[in-house]
């Protein structure tokens, strides 16, 4: 018995595997991509800022703004992504150049690059998308694997672009659609006609991709929440109206016992009960609460200025401070506060959401909230603030 | 139409070679650091287990989601050259494309409905809101689809009585 063929490059009819086509979608999927990762390469250096870089307090939802966006170039790339790859689907059974040659190893070379891009974005998207979920179902650790895919990623589409230039400079502009005219109206009409048209395929795809954003923005614009079918975070949802995403049981964090104390360590040593540090000057900031899951939400917050706490210990200008966290374990027990942020007049040790005392899961009874900074690193339950000078 | 003389067309061809190369060497070099990257800070374990989830991604994809797009393009196509059937066929295609990306978003979110680690992941009724979504993606549809069809059928009525010049 003869096995079934593989089909060739030319068994795919449709006139929509052109380079003109993947010119077009390449550019929108091109520019989604660069935007996610500049995006994520901001959140990456928010959570280990290398020493050349200062980032600033201001604006106040910057990164609120840049996650969003992050997320949802992700989201948008998946329909983008796969209309790309559909397009060049016929390239996947091209023949190499055989016997071996100087082409045949740069058909080889640029195979393995595109083999690359497609699997790391592929994945990438995939792990990207799972982890707003909080969904983690592989082998090997989120974080440091989608950053360093990016890289992998980002690389791998410059030798792509460097290979397909010339083919990219030639469809750059627009050609002529491979159309027949609609003759007169009958009864049905071939294939030729009836299928899918270029400027119908690029209508279907940007729609695609409108659609399955603006089902998930809704996590970070809360006037989509209603909308947000997609999203895996619903806004107002969550103990005062806002979403966690680490509670109190799952960061170790029992009940506060009643003679709790806050200490500040700098120049001078502070100690304040609960009702001490109420009774200090009470100042209000409206900051958003944004993860680095792509979600977000604004709140109003009430509590101590640090500003005003690390002139009460006589820490110096331009002191950096440690936050230390009641919760057990994980990477963010401990925080550090730039002097850019500790000097914010809108950074406060925060006592009280939306008009009441937090709630534990909100880190009862102090935590961090500062403008410009990823969720992870408003530091909850804070119990100890170290001036570092 | 003249033609550039010899030396600009090979000025061009110069540029754009040493732009190419450019790219490759960049895009080596970035691809190199980010494997640095993954070598230096995953377990040996797990970078033994990255590439098959890897060769996974691009399997789903090459061998299953494309090829399934491909097959339904191809019963639609033979569908289309029924009687009638060219005047729905572009609704019905756009529709499926539709319904087709939004439902692949949503397997995950469908997969971990309540089980999200805290009550505020994954707090919709995800399974109604797949449903109500697929539902509004099929009667846009059909909605445009009927206008469609009175639009083209007024068309060729008034074309055929003779009142103006038709298409």
């Amino acid at each position: 018995m003869k096995l079934p063929e593989l089909p060739t490059e030319k068994a795919f009819p449709s006139p929509l595997h052109h380079p003109r086509v993947a010119t077009v979608i390449g550019r929108w999927l091109g520019v989604a991509v660069t935007v996610c990762f500049l995006t994520g390469l901001f959140s990456h250096f928010q959570q280990a800022t290398p020493g050349w870089l200062v980032i600033p307090s201001r604006p106040a939802s910057l990164y609120r703004v840049t996650q969003g966006l992050h997320v949802l170039t992700g989201i948008i790339s998946v329909p983008l992504l796969l209309a790309k790859l559909w397009t060049v689907y016929p390239k996947l059974f091209a023949k190499l150049p055989w016997p071996p040659s100087r082409k045949a190893l740069g058909a080889a070379f640029e195979r393995l690059s595109i083999a690359m891009l497609v699997a790391a974005m592929a994945l990438e998207l995939f792990i990207g998308f799972l982890n707003t979920l909080q969904w983690y179902p592989w082998p090997f650790p989120f974080k440091e694997t989608h950053y360093a895919l990016a890289w992998i990623i980002v690389g791998a589409l410059l030798v792509h672009l460097g290979v397909k230039l010339p083919l990219i400079i030639a469809n750059w502009r627009r050609t002529p659609a491979d159309r027949t005219p609609v003759p007169e109206p009958a009864e049905s009409l071939p294939p030729a006609i009836t299928g899918l048209s270029r400027r119908g395929l690029f209508r279907t795809v940007a729609g695609t991709a409108a659609l399955v954003g603006v089902t998930s923005l809704g996590q970070s614009v809360s006037a989509f929440g209603p909308i947000a079918v997609l999203a895996p975070r619903k806004p107002n949802v969550g103990p005062q109206g806002l979403p966690v995403n680490r509670t109190a049981r799952d960061a170790g964090v029992a009940i506060v016992a009643p003679d709790w104390r806050f200490t500040i360590t700098g120049p001078e040593q502070l100690s304040y009960s609960l009702d001490e540090l109420r009774a200090l000057p009470q100042s209000r900031s409206d900051l958003p609460i944004a993860c680095v899951e792509g979600w977000s939400q604004g709140a109003r917050w009430e509590g101590i200025r640090v500003k005003d706490l690390l002139k009460l210990c006589g820490a110096p200008e331009g002191s950096s401070l440690r936050v230390v966290s009641m919760e057990k374990g994980g990477f963010y027990a401990t925080s550090e506060l730039p002097p850019q942020f500790a000097e914010d007049p809108l950074t406060l040790l925060a006592l009280r959401l939306n008009g009441t005392d937090l709630d534990l899961d909100h880190g009862f009874p102090a935590r961090i909230i500062a403008p410009n900074r990823p969720g992870v690193l408003q530091t909850k339950w804070v119990h100890r603030l170290e001036v570092l000078t | 139409m003249t033609k550039p003389p010899i030396g600009q067309l090979r000025s061009r061809l110069s540029a754009t070679i040493a732009v190419r190369t450019g790219l490759a060497v960049v895009g080596v070099g970035v691809g190199l650091w980010g494997l640095g990257l993954l070598l230096q800070s995953l377990s040996v374990d797990a970078l033994i287990r990255l590439p098959l989830w890897l060769a996974g991604a691009v399997i789903a994809n090459d061998f299953f989601l494309v090829p399934l797009t491909i097959s339904v393009g191809w019963m639609l196509a033979r569908w289309s050259i029924g009687p009638g059937h060219h005047r729905t066929v572009t609704t019905v295609r756009t529709m499926l494309l539709y319904a087709g990306i939004t439902t692949l978003v949503a397997i995950p979110l469908l997969l971990r409905q309540g089980k999200g680690v805290n009550p505020t992941v994954l707090p919709r009724n995800y399974l109604r809101d797949w449903l109500l979504l697929e539902a509004t993606i099929v009667l846009v549809g059909v909605l445009v689809a009927v206008v469609q069809g009175r639009r083209l059928t007024f068309r060729r009525s008034r074309a055929s009585s003779g009142d103006i010049g038709g298409r």
